[in-house]
């Protein structure tokens, strides 16, 4: 089998999570545990493979040109991680089943898709030999974390211990993106083989403190170092089977597994073991001091899962050989007992609904076979002969003393392990058989799917150390080679004779039991240490997190005013000064040399700035629009003075029909101005517009004075007649070089046609057709079908001539709308709405059809969309051409139209008054 | 003759700006129409003008003639000028729909959006926190969790 079909498997399975847990019903945790199972067994298939040095990969490209790919290799350390993922993970569904057995259906497909789905991610992060492919995977798995953290979503504080596991994971992802690219950008390649194999080019890389930092950030967010730990225990919030899965036995580990795989890579970089064995050591004794406060049942578990992080960092922080076994070792005997913990936690906490551990007593009487299961994973825990834990322990120390360190990386682990020794104890002890008399009832008793996944890995802890040769060979020997990139042997037995390491594991044993008899004095006085809580991480981001709603408060205070005009005046001083900054920036300000004055421009010129201005201070809002629309007129002019008909037939239309639009609209407003601003306010507004005048006039100064780039415009005007058959350029370009851009801009005439349409929309019970006599102008009234008939013909006209001549769709569409507001104003818009008979925002809609239809053969047959195609039929013995540009063009001219209409038909109602 | 264009086309620019910060919104409304009338000649006179041949191509001739005028910038202008004319449209029926909500044309009194409360002072919806089975020791109060809930 490949790890391609495997994670193929994967996600096949999650996504058919849902329908499965639906038809099974009950079952549904047996069913669906068949996945990770098969998974667990195709994984373990390729075990005596890995053992012998090979690596299994398959690479399946994704951004091959950015160097991205999904390139999935097993090697032994990937191997282990695998296994514990699909091992532990199918026990967690079988688990999961039953622990939610009295749920809703529908909650629980929900809750094991996202288990399935995190195994599948959590799959792809040990998997990924792409360092960004990893990133993706790792930070699907906060995702998933996240989830299902805040499952039981109607409480505030599963929300709030959710958000907090993203920020926190999710920016350290982050971190770990920031140094991936940073070591993309060393070696030019994002491989994590190859980072290792060129280890020394990144130590050499002027980037290396930040590679290391960002690295080590996003480790230890993830595996919940000090002084990042405080999502874990709030972590406990999810529901137990995600907690055991996720946040003890899998995902906290990514941050080693990372750790693990950079030792090669960084592990000979100044100051990194070092800041590894500090955080390791500091979070081991902060994590110990919490489990003994801690009241919760599952907090107590999860400070403990802290603490062994703590020791895992430590661990990769330390050389030599022995340590690498020590991580393995220690990675797996931990996965097994700390799972079953949290199964046991989790069926005592749901069968007697009590989860502080103070409060129970005596479960064992209805739950024996669970309390037996805590009993041997405490053993382990404890790191009691003959169990697993033991061993683990036992390398933990000979790596220890084998290191170069001296003996306060020692003493630390010591006292810690003497920590976990009594609350393995008393996780399993106070609850299950001491004092009786606290828990009196239960609310269900234990069923083979509660106790399937306890007693398996409860037990396994126990099979695996008898077989010692085995699990070294295919497992422990593998993983530490993997990490070390050479073959290490390990000599994993349980017992190694008398050596300085088995005195030391005596001493803990001593030491543990004394805690575990004053347990109950230590955890009152270590909880009135109130002092203690603020040393926690949990403060430092309550206190962060009310600065940034601070800081977005104060910012949106500022910035968010209301007034409007304020907001205007920021975007132009904005404008101003950073186009001017750049102005500034490029040199030389360049002005146009002389060139021949022409009169008639100038004389327009003057015309429509009398206009502007007068539109700027008259106080009557009726002249303001009549210069707005000199000005109009005076521009439209200057086109057709300056070779272009096309623009001056546009503007004219556009102009004529804004006054009409616009006078319809003062008509329903209030005209006297009242509203002024005050002299002082003018002044300044003044200043500000004479500058972005200023800037405007510096920039077309220093754009004219550059030479033209006429590439593109020379191409159009080589290629318009001889490929598309076009005399009119500039139609030519409309309708088909650029046909994709006209398209979208009909799109967005359309877009606000309906807004329009909807804003104004009138009252319920008003007659929609808004009615109204129209003009009194007797002219008009005579002869507003004439001008409508010869503006319609004309429309057509220009519409079909417009590939050669002046004219088109555009053009075309706004003369045949002005037909239309002539008859609006000479008998009412009711009249000009009959006269259409269709919907206007229908016939936008027609046009918009029409054009995207006119792409569609260009698409079928040179597999280019708005490729327009030609015919030459002969018609009466004359060749005619003929193309699908034309198609287009009505739709434009049909979009224009149907837009223009609806604004008409809105805006132009006779006023009530 | 491009210089005196420029500061024509500055000018009407400024003019659009003065208008568009007054505190009428049909000035406004008349202001954005004008910028963009000065941005639209702006582009033109950017693509080069004096020519007063229009770009098409002569009966018989397979291309542009020398002397013709720049067709890119014309294309462009086309389009933004029908494209403006919708949106000046657009804020036309925005200000009517403005005066018929509020009664004014004065942008001082509308800002309903921004008066719509102090997102910061509300108080927490009333929701009792649940006894979760296993909450951790550390945790904050009620009030403080819901708020970055």
């Amino acid at each position: 089998m490949s790890i391609g079909l495997l994670l193929g498997l994967a996600v096949l399975g999650a996504l058919l999570a849902a329908p499965v847990s639906h038809l099974t019903g009950r079952f549904c945790g047996w069913a669906l545990g068949l996945l990770p199972a098969t998974l667990f067994a195709g994984f373990l298939s390729m075990a005596g493979t890995v053992a012998g040095g090979e690596v299994i990969g398959v690479r399946l490209p994704w951004a091959p040109s950015l160097g991205i790919d999904l390139d999935f290799r097993l090697d032994g350390f990937s191997l282990l991680f695998a296994l514990l993922i699909t091992g532990i993970g199918a026990l967690v569904v079988v688990y999961s089943g039953a622990y939610m057995a009295e749920k809703q259906p529908t909650t629980r497909a929900r809750f094991l898709t996202l288990i399935l789905l995190f195994m599948t991610a959590m799959l792809g992060a040990v998997l990924s030999d792409n360092l960004i492919s990893l990133f993706v995977f790792w930070e699907l798995t906060s995702l998933l974390s996240f989830l299902l953290i805040g499952f039981e979503s109607h409480s505030p504080t599963a929300r709030r211990s959710a958000i907090q596991s993203l920020l926190v994971t999710a920016g350290g992802g982050l971190a770990l993106l920031a140094g991936i690219l940073l070591i993309g950008a060393t070696l030019g390649s994002f491989s994590l083989s190859e980072a290792a194999a060129r280890s020394d080019e990144i130590l050499a890389s002027p980037w290396r403190t930040w590679i290391i930092l960002f690295v080590l950030l996003g480790a230890f967010t993830k595996s919940a170092q000090y002084p990042f730990y405080f999502w874990l225990p709030n972590a406990m919030q999810a529901p137990t089977p995600a907690s055991a899965y996720l946040h003890s036995a899998t995902m906290v580990k990514l941050g080693i597994y990372l750790l693990a795989r950079f030792e090669l890579v960084l592990g000979d970089a100044a100051l990194y073991r070092e800041a590894l064995v500090a955080v390791g050591s500091v979070t081991m004794l902060v994590a110990a001091i919490q489990a003994l406060r801690a009241t919760g049942f599952k907090a107590v578990l999860a400070y403990s899962t802290v603490a062994s992080l703590g020791i895992l960092v430590m661990l990769t922080g330390l050389d030599g050989e022995a340590t690498v076994v020590a991580t393995v070792g220690f990675i797996l005997a931990h996965a097994f007992y700390k799972a079953a913990l949290f199964f046991c936690a989790g069926t005592v906490i749901h069968a007697t609904g009590e989860a502080t551990l103070r409060k129970l007593g005596g479960v064992a009487r209805f739950l024996p076979l669970t309390a037996a299961a805590a009993v041997l994973a405490s053993l382990s825990m404890a790191g009691l002969p003959p169990f697993m834990g033991f061993i683990s322990k036992e390398v933990l120390f000979e790596a220890q003393l084998a290191s170069s360190w001296d003996a306060a990386p020692v003493v630390v682990a010591v006292l810690v392990n003497a920590v976990m020794v009594g609350i393995a104890g008393v996780v399993s002890l106070r609850p299950f058989f001491l004092n009786r008399h606290r828990t009196t009832t239960v609310k269900h008793g234990e069923t083979p799917g509660l106790l399937f996944g306890p007693l398996v890995l409860a037990l396994a802890g126990l099979v695996f150390s008898l077989w010692p040769e085995g699990v070294s060979q295919y497992v422990i020997a593998p993983a530490a080679s993997a990490i070390r990139g050479e073959p290490v042997e390990v000599s994993f037995k349980l017992w190694h004779g008398l050596t300085p390491m088995l005195a030391l594991s005596v001493l803990v044993i001593v030491v543990g039991g004394l805690i575990l008899m004053l347990w109950q004095p230590i955890h009152a006085g270590l909880r009135g240490l109130k002092r203690l809580d603020r040393f926690s991480g949990d403060h430092g981001y309550e206190w962060g997190m009310r600065r940034l709603d601070e800081l977005a408060e104060a910012t949106a205070r500022s910035l968010q005013h209301g007034d409007l005009r304020r907001y205007l005046a920021t975007i132009f001083a904005t404008v101003l000064l950073l186009a001017g900054l750049g102005l500034a920036m490029s040199g030389g300000l360049a002005l146009t040399s002389q060139d021949r004055l022409r009169p008639e421009v100038l004389g327009l010129l003057i015309i429509g700035l009398a206009g502007g201005l007068t539109a700027a201070r008259a106080d009557s809002l009726l002249t303001g629009l009549v210069a707005v629309g000199l000005v109009g007129l005076c521009i439209a002019l200057i086109f057709l003075l300056n070779g272009a008909p096309d623009l001056a037939l546009t503007q004219f239309s556009v102009e004529a029909l804004l006054v009409v639009l616009l006078t319809a609209t003062l008509l329903r407003l209030p005209l006297e101005p009242g509203i002024a601003r005050s002299e002082a306010e003018r002044r300044r507004d003044g200043l500000l517009a004479a500058g972005f005048g200023l800037l405007v006039f510096l920039a077309l100064q220093s754009v004219l004075s550059q030479p033209l780039d006429t590439r593109l415009s020379d191409y159009f005007a080589q290629a318009s007649y001889p490929e598309a058959f076009g005399r009119n350029v500039v139609n030519v370009i409309l309708v088909d070089f650029r046909a994709m851009d006209t398209f979208g801009e009909t799109a967005v005439l359309g877009f606000a046609a309906i807004t329009v349409w909807a804003l104004l929309r009138p009252p319920a019970g008003q007659k929609e057709d808004g009615g109204g006599q129209g003009s009194s102008a007797l002219v008009l009234r005579a002869m507003d079908r004439i001008f409508f008939v010869m503006l319609g013909v004309a429309s057509l006209w220009i519409l079909l001539r417009g590939h050669n001549e002046p004219g088109g769709g555009f053009i075309g569409g706004l003369v045949a709308a002005l037909g239309f507001a002539i008859v609006a104003l000479a008998k009412g818009v009711g009249a000009a709405r009959r006269l259409l008979r269709l919907h206007p925002l229908g016939l936008a809609g027609a046009g918009l059809l029409f054009a995207l239809l006119s792409g569609l053969p260009g698409l079928a047959l040179h597999g280019a969309f708005l490729q327009h195609l030609w015919f030459s039929p002969v018609i009466l013995g004359v060749e005619v051409k003929f193309g699908t540009t034309l198609f287009f063009d009505i739709g434009v001219y049909l979009v224009v139209l149907g837009s223009v209409l609806a604004f008409l038909f809105r805006l132009y109602r006779e006023p009530a008054r | 003759m491009i210089l005196l264009l420029s500061a024509a086309i500055a000018l009407l620019a400024a003019c659009g700006v003065f208008l568009m910060l007054s505190r009428n919104l049909v000035r406004l409304v008349l202001g954005i129409s004008l910028l963009s009338t000065a941005v639209n000649l702006l582009i033109f006179a950017m693509g080069r003008i004096g020519t007063t041949v229009p770009p098409l191509i002569p009966p018989g001739t397979q291309s542009l003639a020398p002397a013709a005028a720049n067709p890119l910038p014309q294309a462009l202008v086309l389009t933004a000028i029908v494209i403006g004319f919708a949106l000046v449209a657009f804020l036309a029926a925005l200000v009517l729909r403005l005066y018929g909500r509020f009664g004014t044309l004065d942008s001082r009194e509308i800002d309903a959006a921004e008066r719509l409360g102090d997102p910061f002072l509300e108080p927490p919806r009333p929701e009792s926190p649940r006894p979760a089975p296993g909450r951790p020791a550390a945790g904050t109060p009620p009030a403080e969790a819901a708020r970055h809930a």
